[in-house]
């Protein structure tokens, strides 16, 4: 038997992650910024926690989604169940922000350069 | 007129002799009686007197006569007849002695002579014969009989010892066969060794009536132990595949789970819940036909992931509240297993229990190792079927002889549990039904990492004076993710990745362009290139300075790019989300 390097993964399901949810409300968008409003209690579900240690600076959901490795409709659904708990907050990106955090000129330049290169 | 007396005569000798002198004294009177009568006689009578006592006195004399010599006649008889009778008696005492000598000496001689093994020719050669010929004729049918007696009792006797000795020799030969030549040779058939190794290996009966028996026994346990373990061997190469595809559908469906969103992703839960349950059954099929568990964890798995992944396996996984603080983890090793037990017997707690009861399930550390107690608010187990429940946990019985017919998944546990030396336990419940606490001991616990000093270094950064929109590298690590991820994290030097330029190769062997960028070797996957990226940033940074912006911004823009790319499909209309500050 082949022992693919799927083993490197976790063993939970989403559907245990969601607790067997596949719908998420619409609270939250892809480029919604959330910032979290409390610190992780004990017995918390770990991505919860995970959220929670991530938002404290604002973050975008698709970020948290990468970040956790999940789908982002599971952590859409992860932070609309903190959400109601009242444990996250959401906003819009605000569009000052945004200029501040684009990469340098020399990097995109790079990237420019990596893409033509291929 | 005197008659001899005859018997008296023959009766004595003196008697006999008398009488000659009696006959003439006879006559003699009877003649002075005739010549007295004569005188005394008238004369006129007297001529007639003497005439008629003359003819009276000689027939008288004739008669004596006569009767004097059948006398002798009778007399020389009489002789002749004792001489006869004194040889027969003389003859018959002979006869009696050599009767009572043949009977009391030469009979018992001759039998002993026998005995001692002389023949019968010889033991009457030597023996004292008899002189009569009936009794010599006699005492050779009495000695040929014997003889031929003799010789029929000592063949007896010596085929009556013949068959004990064969006797005790089968009882002992039985004996050793049933007491250790049967049983080391089952031993022997049940680690699979064949059944010609098995009968020369052994030392069996000489008698056929027990070697072909036993030599028949052991062909047919041979052949039906070659069967079953064929049998096992088939269906666990067979369910191999199966978990070999089960784990890559999972795979493919967590793949296909990140691709797809919306409608698609709840049909995709479902089927994911589906193969998860048939991972299980699967499972335990294998480990019942001696396979293996279908997956491996190369790592340490956290209590929560255990025990989702075991939940994640039953039907009824939303009845189940797991009730979890604890941030153990457990051995890469152990953790298939223990989640498969875990899953047998939540799956057990949910069957038994109403659809609409919850079973709960709770973790405690104890020093003994870690406590996780299932508990069900159904029936109360019946003590004969607790007891049945106890002894199929306790794997005592590992054979499969012992299986009865659905009920596999107590089994599965009995064996996982004498594997990993876990104890479980079943007592009732007091939530009214059946609780189970197994004890996990403390060597499948994994190794604490020491996520404190992490956390506490982001702490510091985070309390740092640090208000820019760009914030801290997001892949700082979890606690969690710390102990999933061990050796990268504490292998690596503390300053491999802080400067932005560096060399290619410098660290590791690992390639960037001055910029940052991961540049792909050439056979490497760019998921490994990706992964091995972002290694250095789950480093403990608390002693290093904090990075620079542009690698901030990179894995920011990477991190928005999959996220983005991830959810293409899930949200294909993001609308503006409501605003909450």
């Amino acid at each position: 038997m082949i022992r693919k390097p799927v083993d490197v993964g976790d063993p939970d399901r989403l559907y245990m992650v969601t607790g067997g949810r596949s719908e998420a409300d619409d609270s939250f968008d892809l480029v919604t910024l959330v910032v979290s409003e409390s610190e992780p209690t004990q017995g918390m579900q770990s991505e919860h926690v995970r959220i929670l240690e991530l938002c404290r600076h604002p973050t975008a959901v698709v970020e948290i989604s990468a970040e956790l490795a999940l789908p982002v409709t599971v952590v859409r659904i992860l932070l609309g169940d903190l959400h109601d708990m009242g444990k996250v907050s959401a906003r819009h990106p605000r569009a000052a922000a945004s200029v501040a955090g684009l990469p340098e000129t020399a990097l995109l330049q790079e990237v420019l350069h990596g893409l033509r290169n291929l | 007129m005197p008659v001899p007396a005859r018997p008296r005569q023959r009766r004595s000798v003196k008697g006999a002799r008398s009488l000659p002198v009696a006959f003439p004294a006879a006559l003699l009177v009877t003649a002075v009686g005739g010549a007295v009568a004569v005188v005394v006689a008238p004369a006129g009578a007297r001529g007639w007197v003497a005439g008629t006592a003359a003819v009276a006195w000689g027939c008288l004399a004739v008669v004596v006569a006569v009767t004097a010599r059948s006398l002798r006649r009778a007399r020389r008889e009489a002789a002749s007849r004792g001489g006869e009778l004194e040889t027969a008696r003389n003859h018959w005492m002979q006869r009696g002695a050599e009767l009572s000598q043949l009977v009391n000496a030469t009979l018992p001689g001759l039998v002993r002579q026998i005995k001692g093994g002389a023949r019968p020719a010889d033991a009457l050669a030597h023996a004292s014969a008899p002189s009569d010929p009936h009794l010599r004729q006699l005492a050779e049918v009495f000695v040929t009989e014997v003889a031929a007696a003799h010789r029929r009792a000592t063949g007896a006797e010596g085929e009556l010892r013949a068959l004990r000795e064969e006797l005790a020799q089968g009882s002992a030969e039985l004996e050793r066969l049933t007491t250790q030549t049967l049983p080391a040779a089952v031993a022997l058939l049940r680690e699979g060794s064949s059944a010609d190794t098995v009968l020369t290996r052994f030392e069996w009966p000489r008698s056929g009536l027990l070697r072909d028996p036993a030599e028949w026994f052991v062909r047919e346990l041979a052949y039906s132990e070659r069967r079953s373990a064929a049998a096992q061997a088939a269906s666990a190469k067979a369910l191999s595949r199966v978990q070999a595809k089960t784990v890559s559908m999972l795979a493919d469906l967590r793949d296909m789970q990140d691709r797809h969103g919306g409608e698609v992703f709840g049909d995709l839960l479902r089927l994911d819940h589906s193969t998860s349950q048939l991972g299980l059954m699967t499972d335990r099929l294998a480990l019942l036909m001696g396979g293996r568990s279908s997956r491996v964890w190369n790592k340490p798995i956290v209590v929560e992931s255990i025990l989702r992944g075991a939940v994640g396996r039953i039907a009824a996984y939303r009845r189940v509240r797991l009730h979890n603080s604890s941030k153990a983890a457990l051995s890469g090793f152990a953790a298939e297993g223990v989640m498969h037990l875990l899953a047998e017997l939540m799956d057990n707690a949910a069957n038994f229990s109403p659809p609409i009861d919850e079973v709960h399930v709770y973790v405690e550390e104890r020093s003994a190792g870690l406590v996780v107690t299932i508990e069900d608010s159904g029936l109360k187990m019946s003590d004969a079927a607790m007891r049945r429940a106890e002894e199929a946990v306790s794997g005592k019985v590992t054979d499969l002889a012992s299986l009865q017919g659905t009920r596999l998944g107590l089994a599965v546990v009995g064996r996982l549990a004498v594997k990993y030396g876990i104890s479980v336990n079943y007592r009732p419940s007091s939530r009214g039904g059946t609780g189970v606490v197994v004890l996990l001991p403390p060597q499948l616990v994994a190794q604490q990492r020491e996520p404190v000093v992490a956390e506490r270094s982001r702490r510091d950064q985070d309390s740092g004076p640090a208000p820019v929109a760009v914030p801290e590298p997001v892949a700082v690590p979890e606690p969690v993710a710390a102990a999933a991820e061990p050796l990268p994290v504490r292998t690596r030097t503390p300053d491999a990745d802080t400067a932005p330029a560096r060399p290619v190769g410098a660290a590791g062997g690992r390639a960037a362009t001055p910029g940052g960028l991961p540049v792909r070797a050439p056979g490497r996957t760019m998921a490994e290139a990706e992964r091995e990226r972002q290694r250095p940033d789950a480093a403990p940074s608390g002693t290093q300075p904090a990075p620079g912006p542009a690698r901030d911004a990179g894995s920011r823009f990477g991190a928005f790019h999959r996220g983005r790319h991830g959810a293409a499909s899930g949200t294909e209309d993001p609308r503006p989300a409501p605003h909450d500050e």
